[in-house]
């Protein structure tokens, strides 16, 4: 039986409910499953960045619910949501975002030490996920010292790091160039299909719609439609 | 240790405000160092030259002596005494006095003076006493039948080296005491008060004169640190018979040389403060930049899931750190300046000199090595950047990770 690992339920945002209003997501209903590779579309500012915050516990949203394997996120206090990050949630974000001063290899282990991870387990797991984005010979390298590709490689690495069940993704590609955006794609493809983890990304990439089963297109706020589809 | 190392590598990613920051610091503390090493140099400096002459460190009396200070109040010399106080490690020197008060006269001129019975080579080994003699010679033995006067007093009975004084005062038990010594010097003390008024006499002619043989009204005590006087107190307290004897510090017995000292140091106090205060803007603004300039990278961080308290921690090594570069780059150097001064003293010249002399202080500025400087120093700069880091601290708790990603 096919397991929900995310059920927004109901969920609205309005920013400024006191000045001016604006109704960023509105009665949004959205399940997704277990292993699933799904896109959030939509024009900007159709609310698919709101959406993945919220179904992330990094926004709270004003009216209704987010429920993750089962979890109401959205009643946990501060502490216990960013704890529910680090341990079943990964975030792939558009610029990188890795820390400047910290190697490849720091960058990655980092999650793994906010999680007490044992060194030597540690070093093992980083060694053998950037050996799965194909950077073991940049371990040593700082942010700096990456192209974009290997910035946000590096940047999924750290998002896997924790084992999370869920990944959820910026528009990740919106600052690569085709090669290193097909490359990406092709690593969480990967991933998703040998290691089930469900992805869930908000874009406007074309070639990240073309690689999801399942699209999710927002219009103002709202669902306007939710196709699965077979990806190419 | 991982948060040691994220706070160590994020302050040097603007390596030039750090070193500008860490800078800020340094001199500060060094001058404070300077500053606090100089005024209790001097301090102590004072203090030594005028309890030398005067009380001692601590002095031992009788039981009660010291609010009724006569004659009868006087205790028997007890060389079991003289051997428990130099048994302790921390004293270096005891001076036996009697210390009795009499009428001086010579031809038709007479004045209430300060009769001091003193071990002449007990006194010249701690107050170096027979260099203050300005004419005539110093007293040599305990029963030199002579006496020494402040140069003041011998102005003002106009007598001179070789004239017989008279002293007329009330010996032990009410007995009448008089005698009559052959003046063998005078000398010039910087205290104008001892220096109008004593007669240094040696104690076994004062103790035939009073009628009060092998009687003491104090046993003066010099120590080996001026900073061990509270610890030396007490331990010389518990080691003599306390239904006997009272022990008291020169602060009890000169309090307003310390209430001077207590003024002054105050005043040292604020302008050190109003330092470390124009230091603390600096590292504040250092602070408030680097939390500003991270505020979408910290954002990050508490997506990915690491615990506003650790970012805060992490903000709060921070300023630890550049504060502590700077401090102990700054407490080096104090220790360089100080031990070059230590070596080489400032040896005053001129007027300046003359003024210290006329005071009976010398005429060399030393500085104060004690480590209480440096320490007080560090702990007050972690303090300050413990306090400063609170506010960088609480923008961080406040922090909305989505309102911080899209910064």
């Amino acid at each position: 039986m096919v397991k929900t690992i995310i059920d927004a339920h109901n969920v609205s945002k309005t920013f400024n409910p006191k000045t001016v209003p604006v109704h960023a997501v509105q009665n949004v209903h959205v399940h997704i499953e277990e292993g699933e590779f799904v896109a959030l579309v939509g024009p900007s500012g159709s609310g698919k960045s709101t959406l993945l915050n919220m179904m992330g516990g990094l926004d709270e949203p004003t009216a209704g619910s987010v429920i993750i394997d089962g979890v109401e996120i959205t009643k946990l206090s501060e502490n216990k949501l960013i704890d529910f990050r680090l341990h079943n949630i990964g975030f792939v974000f558009q610029s990188f975002n890795l820390i400047p001063v910290l190697t490849a290899k720091e960058n990655v282990g980092f999650v793994l030490q906010l999680q007490h991870v044992p060194k030597m387990e540690r070093e093992k797991r980083v060694l053998t996920l950037l050996e799965e984005v194909g950077l073991k010979d940049k371990i040593n390298s700082k942010p700096g010292e990456l192209s974009g590709g290997q910035q946000q490689r590096v940047a999924v690495a750290r998002a896997l790091a924790s084992k999370p069940k869920i990944i959820l993704a910026d528009e990740p590609t919106a600052n690569l160039d085709s090669k290193s955006a097909a490359n990406l794609l092709d690593i969480m493809a990967k991933l998703n299909k040998e290691e089930k983890i469900t992805f869930l990304f908000s874009t406007h990439d074309q070639r990240v719609i073309k690689k999801a089963r399942r699209v999710i297109t927002l219009v103002d706020g709202k669902v306007a439609s939710d196709v699965q589809q077979t990806p190419t | 240790m991982m948060l040691l190392k994220l706070a160590w590598l994020n302050i040097w990613r603007n390596k030039r405000r750090t070193i500008i920051t860490a800078t800020s610091v340094f001199f500060a503390v060094l001058l404070a160092i300077v500053f606090r090493s100089l005024t209790d140099g001097v301090y102590d400096n004072m203090i030594h030259n005028v309890v030398s002459y005067s009380s001692g460190y601590l002095q031992i009396h009788q039981k009660g002596y010291w609010d009724e200070q006569s004659i009868d109040n006087t205790f028997q010399e007890d060389q079991q005494l003289y051997q428990v106080l130099l048994k302790n490690s921390k004293v270096t020197h005891i001076m036996p006095r009697l210390q009795t008060f009499a009428l001086a006269s010579y031809a038709n001129k007479t004045k209430g003076v300060l009769v001091l019975g003193i071990d002449p080579i007990k006194e010249r080994e701690v107050n170096n006493l027979h260099d203050k003699i300005v004419a005539g010679e110093y007293i040599e033995s305990v029963s030199d039948n002579a006496v020494v006067l402040g140069e003041g007093l011998a102005a003002h009975l106009k007598l001179k080296v070789n004239d017989t004084l008279i002293l007329l005062g009330q010996g032990y038990h009410a007995s009448s005491a008089a005698a009559k010594f052959r003046v063998k010097g005078l000398i010039k003390l910087g205290a104008l008060e001892l220096n109008n008024n004593v007669v240094y006499m040696p104690i076994q002619q004062s103790q035939y004169m009073h009628g009060a043989e092998n009687r003491l009204t104090s046993v003066s005590v010099m120590l080996d640190k001026a900073t061990n006087l509270k610890k030396l107190k007490q331990s010389l307290q518990e080691s003599i018979d306390s239904n006997t004897y009272e022990v008291m510090s020169w602060k009890e017995m000169i309090p307003e040389m310390d209430q001077f000292i207590e003024a002054d140091s105050t005043a040292h106090y604020i302008i050190i403060g109003v330092l470390y205060f124009v230091i603390s803007f600096g590292l504040f603004g250092t602070l408030l930049m680097m939390i500003f300039e991270r505020k979408h990278e910290l954002g990050i961080l508490i997506a990915i899931g690491m615990k506003k308290r650790l970012l805060a921690l992490v903000l709060l090594l921070e300023s630890i750190m550049i504060s502590l570069l700077g401090c102990f780059a700054g407490v080096i150097g104090g220790i360089l300046f100080i031990k070059w001064f230590t070596i080489y003293p400032i040896h005053l010249t001129g007027e300046l000199k003359e003024v210290y002399e006329d005071y009976g202080i010398e005429s060399i500025i030393y500085f104060s090595s004690h480590e209480k400087i440096f320490i007080t120093q560090t702990l007050v700069v972690l303090i300050v950047s413990i306090l400063l880091a609170f506010y960088p601290g609480y923008k961080v708790m406040k922090l909305k990770p989505v309102e911080a990603i899209n910064s």
